[in-house]
């Protein structure tokens, strides 16, 4: 991580828009990531962190530097899918799901289509998580974070964390090996 | 690990196979009694970083080398975490920034924060810059200085009358600079240019300039393990 993250922070906070530019285009990618995984669409993942970074420059004032800047965007970002999560339920989006191709696999095994056909499953799978479980496991398969950093983010105990993504797991390994 | 009430879940410190281990709900006990969140609790390796010890925990607990249950468990596991690398959520350089940055900054844009009016010129003119803007310039000047990066840098009337008052102003600048052991030297001549700036190319009166050293840089490839800097390079 760059380490001038905090100076361009406290520039922005006194109203130097160009610092802030800077940040942006330097935390994007990594956030866009990030919320494509727990969105499951880059559509909605886009509004996510275009909505965290434009709430950053309104909260920049009374950021203190308490934490690091990329550090305090991504906890935004993390909490912003987390509603838009929970606003998609009980009815999951499955419009947001991208249709799985028809298992063409005993046409053309290829392995291409094969692992098209594995993310399509994993996709559709990953949207019949609660908003929860969904987060906690994104946190920590993609992310690597530690049960503690996770719990911090979403709120919730270690210990909550650590069963929301055990659930998560068996979720998943329940689909992809029905999807086999 | 100490279970508390809300605890959903034996931590990794509950030992393998303990009898003690209660059963959640969600949990599974597979064949050989081992519970399904130890034993992929083990294959992340018992630690709390997924990274470490992953492909070594079955030198810990020859059990997990040889019981077919588990190794059939940690299959289902492996076969996930291939899904889930060949899915990808793309790299992060496949993402392109560039759009959203633009929005983004349209926004700011119309909620810029320019801070308070500083008076420009003589004390008869009616003649006004905003802190942000002046702010701007100063530590842009404060920068020519080669290595020195500025930061925090407020614009106050020296004297505070009434507002908004014409009549000198007083900055004080933050600057984390490269390590060197004429500090009082390279101050005074971050100093030297942000004065020269406010005076030649904003026409501002300045009537001091504090310049905190906030931090020090160590010089470009002194020490790599260096978490405290070598990171002029980064520069925007």
């Amino acid at each position: 991580m760059p380490g001038d993250d905090g100076l361009l922070a406290v520039r922005a906070a006194e109203g130097d828009e160009d610092a802030f530019e800077v940040l942006v285009r330097r935390h994007a990618p990594g956030l866009l990531r990030l919320a494509a995984s727990m969105l499951g669409s880059p559509a909605e993942a886009e509004d996510a962190v275009q909505d965290a970074f434009v709430s950053a420059w309104r909260r920049l004032p009374e950021f203190r530097g308490q934490s690091a800047f990329g550090t305090w965007m991504h906890r935004i970002v993390v909490n912003r899918c987390l509603n838009m999560l929970r606003s998609r339920r009980p009815v999951a989006d499955l419009d947001s799901v991208p249709e799985p191709q028809a298992p063409d696999h005993a046409v053309s095994p290829s392995r291409a289509a094969e692992s098209h056909a594995a993310a399509v499953a994993l996709g559709r799978s990953l949207a019949e998580l609660s908003p929860e479980q969904r987060v906690c496991w994104v946190l920590r398969e993609l992310e690597g974070q530690s049960y503690e950093t996770i719990a911090e983010t979403v709120g919730i105990s270690p210990e909550a964390a650590r069963g929301r993504v055990f659930r998560a797991r068996r979720c998943l390994t329940e689909a992809m090996t029905a999807w086999r | 690990m100490a279970m508390n009430s809300d605890a959903e879940l034996p931590g990794p410190g509950a030992g393998p196979g303990s009898g003690g281990a209660e059963e959640s709900a969600d949990d599974e006990r597979l064949a050989c009694g081992r519970l399904l969140s130890e034993v992929w609790e083990a294959r992340e390796g018992g630690s709390d970083d997924p990274d470490t010890d992953r492909d070594r925990a079955p030198d810990r607990d020859p059990h997990l080398r040889t019981c077919p249950h588990c190794a059939a468990a940690v299959r289902q596991l492996d076969l996930l975490g291939v899904a889930v690398r060949e899915a990808g959520g793309g790299r992060e350089s496949e993402w392109d920034a560039g759009a959203l940055t633009e929005r983004v900054m349209d926004v700011v844009r119309l909620e810029l924060r320019p801070g308070r009016p500083l008076p420009l010129g003589e004390r008869e003119e009616d003649l006004w810059v905003r802190e942000a803007m002046a702010a701007k310039a100063l530590r842009a000047a404060a920068e020519t200085v080669p290595g020195v990066r500025a930061g925090s840098c407020r614009i106050r009337p020296a004297e505070s009358g009434g507002s908004p008052s014409r009549g000198p102003v007083r900055v004080r600048l933050e600057v984390v600079v490269p390590l060197t052991p004429r500090l009082r030297d390279l101050a005074e001549e971050v100093r030297r240019r942000v004065r020269g700036a406010a005076d030649d190319a904003l026409g501002l009166p300045v009537d001091h300039v504090d310049v905190h050293i906030t931090d020090v840089t160590e010089p470009a490839g002194a020490d790599p393990d260096d978490p405290a800097g070598t990171e002029e390079g980064n520069q925007p």
